[in-house]
């Protein structure tokens, strides 16, 4: 029987191949893929928002973002994505089976499917990254207006986006659907060229 | 090294960095700082360009964007640009620039002939001309209109360079660095407000840098350079030079154009040539200035003619003066300037011809010739300027010797983009000129683009409107000392053309529309101004009448015995500049155009060889050609054959596919689905059908029950995220009440079909043993979450093929993995791997309709799926399918057909005919939907929609085609060609 176990592809695989690229010099971007993220959607079900608030907080320790805003608990992150919608987000000994888990704690108030597999998710970081963002997210990232714990669900060259601002320094997440990994590759490429960036992995 | 006309001193370019250029292969030299009009000039180049119509000689009338002459070509091969204005263009080394328009030469053109011809060539030429006879139109009229149009060539090669789209946000956006826009960017700046300020020039200033104010006791120039620097060091302020706003848009969104390396002969690697900005602004502060306009009369187009303003822009900014000897001819105090810049500079300065009685005093002292009450009548000389003729007030005409005329006939605020969320501008009378009406939302109009034409009153209304801006943005008022400049009012008295021209005088330079056109226009009818301008093509083309407009209509006024006000402006729309179609498209062209979507088995059919057909936003395998296969159909003939005597594998991870949970799932699925899935046993697959409002087929898929509140809906490729959007909608508006909740899942999964007779062995030897898959514990339709490599999966007994076939499911980064076990699994029996093109043959072969029947014009009578409309339960679309004309028994139906000599070929899209009835529309009966050459047969088969065709198996009709010259007998048959009792699903 074959195993699968090791063979996982990257939503990236075969193009986010490690170096520097674009303009000689210090990196205006630095890019990594992160493939330890385990996701699951959820949607509340009719009338269960608040049954769903405190079961979030009891399994989790996290108060769900009434928002576009994250909420993190140790490894455990909650995106709020849209009306009664969210995104969570798993790390390390948290992501096995994490949408199972999600589901097993707050199934009864909450629709819950795995989308571990379903998205491409970039880590962008360095002093032109905003700049970079600029060239095809429509949403104003300026500090005042965007901070350190802010999701926004938008587009990004004409690709389905979900953009949180992690920290101050700043690195932003984005999440794409994984099948358009590549045409978002070409525009991260093509955007980022002028600044030079690298792409990195953990 | 130095021009011939250059001055020896002065202007704001960098002696110390000449540039050489060509012009039509001849070689110059400029500087840094220069445009190619100011170099060109420098040079004494006058003639410039031919004109659109008549091919008449023209020089520079302007130096900035109204430019409507001296438009060119830049550079050449794949980069070749046409119809730049040589104003704008910012020399470099080894610039290339070329005229347009003429033929043999710049000097000597064929095409001026139409300048003689000219009788023929009025306004409206187009619809009386080429009227009659109707036939010639095609053959003769069009190629010669086509081949007379347009200026410039476009390069036929790709554009070698990259373009971006980007976005910018800002509290406050100032349109302008001139006088008023640096002060407005620099009170709402001071004020801590996120400032954009745009300018459209390369060095701010605006017309600071044609003049010689002094502000604050300081040279103009000087006292820029200081507010720039601030300005640079506000950290919310940003200064975007070579930057021109080109449209207002809804919700303070606006539109501009960056050009990046336009001043370059190639970007630098990895940068942009232009970029098209969308800046959304809270408040915006319009400081756009003002265009000269000039005044009609007898060869005002001659080069060597130019605005007033123009002309002290090349004196004072680039120290190219336009002649040697210069007249000036004005209506207004401001044209006066033009000759004491002159005068300072040291350049002799032949006239001043004013056409008011009483010219300023101010500039008496100069000791200039002065002609009051005179116009100027008429222009001497061919390709450049050698002398006017001067009429004065009692008619006398003395005729004066100069290189060069600078004419002033006023200024017009520039509006345009007051006007381009539908506000009218405003006749102001004193002025004689139009000013801002109602301004977009959230604007402020400042300097002179408002009207303001002294530069103390632009420096005031700049800090006036910056600071407002930032104070209705919740910022505090900055304090800000206001410099002090002089404030000297420029009276102006209109004269729009000079009566008694008799040579052609120009109203619009770039359409050659003269004062002639605008009175026939008239006379013909066309007294409205937007028919003025259909009509004569004045205020058309690329400078988009700039200098033209305002001129024209005020003479439309005066043949229509109207005021100005009543004729009103034609309408302001964007772009204010022409913009190219690369900054337009940004990085979307070629393979960026659009997205494209890879399914998780693409790199591996990349590896396999196989052929890729755009499906939708997909990019699928549409056949995997082996070495010695002599053409697609042999491939996909060998892979049906494979697959129907073995096994084959297709990957459908491209169908949408949705996960819909909650208490009344069920209930839902029942109301969107013409057949019931609230009966659907946990573990059980359905097929089900869609129905759009109006009772036409939308979508068809299969939905599975993985728990009792939760169900697995897949869609089509093509109609998934309509699917998507339709469940939403019905949710969220027709039933909120229902408790259901939806996400797309197709990103996570990918998903391979697996089918044939050995399919299930190939399974068997991936799945976990302890999954039973025998025919009876899993049989057709069953859905079960099994594990496979060591990973979470879902298994469907599903087949589209009609063969015995499943669905295997995993997360897509097991996708590579599992195509690859799945073939390394199915080796021995043997495998084949699939395309769209065989799934196409075997679910025709099967009567399966897909995307070329569900075509949005079919119902699910017509398709034969009526009896999967239920009549137990309500759902979308059943009441609209009732409709009378919908259930007709003569609706054209779902049939097969086979070609009666089975070597014929079918093609869809021919129409069913009666044999012997004549081919016409009225004896249409129906037409083929898909066809396919079916390995199973050895024929050709199609699919069709038949008048009765269920009804009428065994006969035969006619399947037309004259498109492609196809006339086939066709027989009517099942539209199951193979295994029709459905005895391969099992076993």
């Amino acid at each position: 029987m074959a195993s699968f176990a090791g063979r996982e592809r990257s939503a990236l695989h075969g193009l986010g191949v490690p170096g520097h690229y674009g303009r000689a010099g210090t990196a205006g971007l630095v890019i990594e893929e992160r493939t330890d993220l385990a996701l699951a959607s959820i949607t509340a079900k009719r009338g269960k928002r608040f049954a769903l608030v405190n079961a979030v907080n009891t399994a989790f320790g996290v108060a769900l973002p009434d928002g576009p805003r994250r909420a993190t608990r140790g490894s455990v992150t909650f995106a709020g994505t849209g009306p009664d919608r969210w995104i969570a987000s798993a790390e390390g000994s948290e992501a096995a089976g994490f949408a199972a888990k999600v589901r097993a704690r707050i199934g009864p108030f909450a629709a819950v499917s795995d989308q571990s597999d379903a998205r491409l998710v970039l880590l962008l970081r360095g002093p032109r990254v905003r700049d970079v963002l600029a060239k095809g997210v429509p949403v104003d990232l300026h500090p005042k207006a965007f901070k350190a714990g802010d999701v926004a669900t938008t587009l990004v060259a004409y690709i389905g986006l979900q953009i949180d601002m992690l920290d101050d320094a700043p690195t932003y997440q984005l999440s794409v659907p994984r099948s358009m990994a590549g045409s978002s590759w070409s525009w991260l490429n093509a955007s980022a060229a002028e600044f030079g960036y690298d792409v990195i992995t953990r | 090294m130095n021009a011939p006309h250059r001055l020896a001193r002065g202007g704001l370019i960098d002696r110390a960095l000449p540039l050489s250029f060509t012009f039509d292969g001849q070689a110059h030299s400029g500087f840094a700082g220069d445009t190619l009009a100011s170099a060109l000039m420098a040079n004494g180049v006058k003639l410039i360009g031919r004109s659109f119509k008549y091919h008449r000689p023209r020089g520079i009338l302007t130096a900035g964007s109204d430019e409507p002459n001296a438009l060119v070509e830049l550079r050449s091969g794949a980069r070749r640009e046409p119809n730049t204005r040589a104003t704008t263009a910012e020399l470099y080394d080894g610039f290339i620039a070329a005229s347009q328009n003429r033929w043999p030469s710049l000097a000597f053109d064929i095409g001026a002939v139409n300048d003689r011809l000219s009788r023929f060539l009025v306004a409206g030429f187009y619809y009386k001309t080429f009227m009659w006879p109707a036939k010639f139109w095609e053959l003769l009229y069009e190629p010669l209109i086509r081949r007379a149009a347009g200026l410039g060539r476009a390069a036929l090669a790709e554009d070698p360079d990259h373009y971006e789209k980007a976005f910018a946000h800002c509290d406050v956006l100032v349109i302008g660095g001139g006088p008023a826009g640096l002060m407005a960017a620099l009170a709402a700046g001071r004020a801590g407000a996120r400032v954009i300020l745009a300018d459209e020039d390369f060095r701010l200033g605006g017309r600071l840098l044609a003049e010689r104010y002094e502000i604050d006791g300081k040279p103009g120039t000087e006292w820029v350079a200081e507010v720039e620097a601030e300005l640079a060091s506000l950290p919310e302020v940003r200064i975007m030079r070579r930057t021109v706003v080109t449209g207002v848009f809804d919700h303070g969104q606006y539109g501009a154009v960056e050009r990046v390396n336009d001043h370059l002969p190639v970007p630098p690697e990895h940068e942009p040539r232009q970029r098209s900005w969308k800046i959304v602004a809270r408040r915006a502060v319009l400081a756009a200035g003002a265009l000269e306009r000039s005044i009609a009369f007898g060869n005002n187009d001659r080069p060597g003619v130019m605005l007033a303003g123009a002309a002290r822009s090349y004196i004072n900014r680039y120290a190219a003066p336009p002649g040697r000897r210069i007249a000036v001819f004005t209506n207004n105090d401001d044209g006066w300037r033009t000759a004491a810049d002159a005068h300072a500079a040291g350049i002799e300065v032949a006239a001043v011809i004013d056409s008011r009685a009483e010219p300023p005093a101010r500039f008496a002292a100069l000791g200039i010739k002065v002609l009051t009450g005179a116009q100027v009548s008429h222009v001497h000389g061919k390709q450049s300027v050698q002398a006017i003729d001067v009429i004065d007030s009692a008619g006398r005409v003395a005729r004066i010797a100069c290189d060069a005329l600078a004419v002033s006939g006023g200024w017009n605020p520039a509006v345009h983009l007051t006007c381009h969320l539908g506000g009218k501008p405003v006749w102001n009378e004193p002025l004689a000129a139009f000013t801002p009406g109602a301004v977009p939302p959230g604007m402020h109009v400042a300097g002179a683009a408002n009207g303001a034409l002294t530069l103390a009153e632009c420096l005031h209304a700049g800090v006036a409107a910056g600071a407002m801006a930032a104070v209705e943005c919740g910022f505090p008022i900055a304090s800000i000392m206001m410099p002090s400049a002089q404030d000297e009012a420029s009276g102006v008295t209109p004269l729009w053309h000079v009566k008694e021209s008799r040579a052609k005088a120009f109203v619009d330079f770039q359409n050659d529309v003269t004062i002639k056109d605008i009175a026939l226009a008239n006379q013909e009818g066309f007294s409205s101004v937007e028919h003025l301008k259909r009509y004569t093509t004045l205020g058309m083309a690329t400078d988009q009448g700039k200098v033209a407009n305002v001129t024209g209509l005020a003479i439309l006024a005066g043949v229509s015995g109207r005021a100005i006000a009543e004729v009103g402006t034609t309408t302001y729309r964007p772009p204010y500049v022409p913009v190219s179609f690369g900054a337009m498209a940004g990085h979307h062209r070629g393979k960026d155009f659009r997205p494209v979507r890879l399914p998780p088995s693409h790199q591996w059919a990349t590896e396999q060889g196989a052929v890729f057909v755009e499906s939708g936003a997909w990019l699928r395998a549409q056949y995997y050609p082996r070495a010695g296969e002599k053409d697609w159909l042999e491939t996909v003939n060998r892979e049906v054959a494979t697959t129907r005597g073995s096994v084959g594998v297709c990957d459908v991870s491209t169908l949408g596919k949705i996960e819909i949970e909650g208490a009344d799932a069920a209930v839902f699925l029942d109301r969107v689905y013409t057949n019931t899935f609230s009966t659907l046993p946990v573990g059980k697959s359905r097929y089900g059908l869609m129905l759009r409002e109006d009772g036409f087929v939308m979508d068809d898929g299969t939905t599975s029950r993985l728990a009792p509140e939760r169900y697995f809906m897949t869609t089509t490729t093509a109609q998934a995220g309509r699917v998507m959007q339709h469940l939403e909608f019905c949710h969220q508006v027709l039933w909120p009440e229902l408790d259901v909740q939806m996400v797309s899942v197709s990103e996570q999964w990918a998903q391979f079909s697996i089918a044939g007779p050995r399919s299930r062995d190939v399974l068997r030897k991936l799945v976990d043993e302890k999954y039973d898959l025998a025919d009876k514990a899993f049989p057709y339709l069953a859905a079960k979450e099994i594990t496979v490599g060591g990973i979470t999966g879902r298994l469907f007994r599903l087949s589209f093929s009609g063969e015995m076939a499943y669905e295997l499911s995993v997360p897509a980064r097991y996708g590579d993995a599992a195509i690859r076990a799945i073939m390394a699994a199915g080796e021995e029996f043997p495998i084949t791997p699939y395309g769209t093109e065989a799934l196409g043959v075997m679910r025709i072969e099967k009567g399966h309709v897909a995307g070329n029947e569900i075509n949005g014009q079919l119902t699910a009578r017509d398709l034969g799926l009526g009896r999967m409309m239920s009549k137990k339960k309500d759902y979308i679309g059943r009441v609209l399918a009732q409709r009378p004309a919908l259930a007709d028994p003569d609706r054209p139906t779902l049939a097969g057909f086979k070609p009666v000599d089975r070597k014929a070929r079918l093609r869809a899209g021919a129409h069913f005919l009666s044999i012997g009835a004549t081919a016409s529309a009225g004896n249409d009966e129906g037409y083929m939907t898909s066809v396919a050459f079916s390995p199973m047969l050895g024929h050709w088969i199609g699919l069709g929609v038949l008048k009765r065709g269920p009804q009428r198996m065994g006969e035969r009709v006619r399947a037309y085609d004259p498109v492609r010259n196809g006339d086939v007998e066709v027989e009517i048959c099942n539209p199951v060609f193979f295994d029709a009792e459905g005895a391969r699903l099992n076993g």
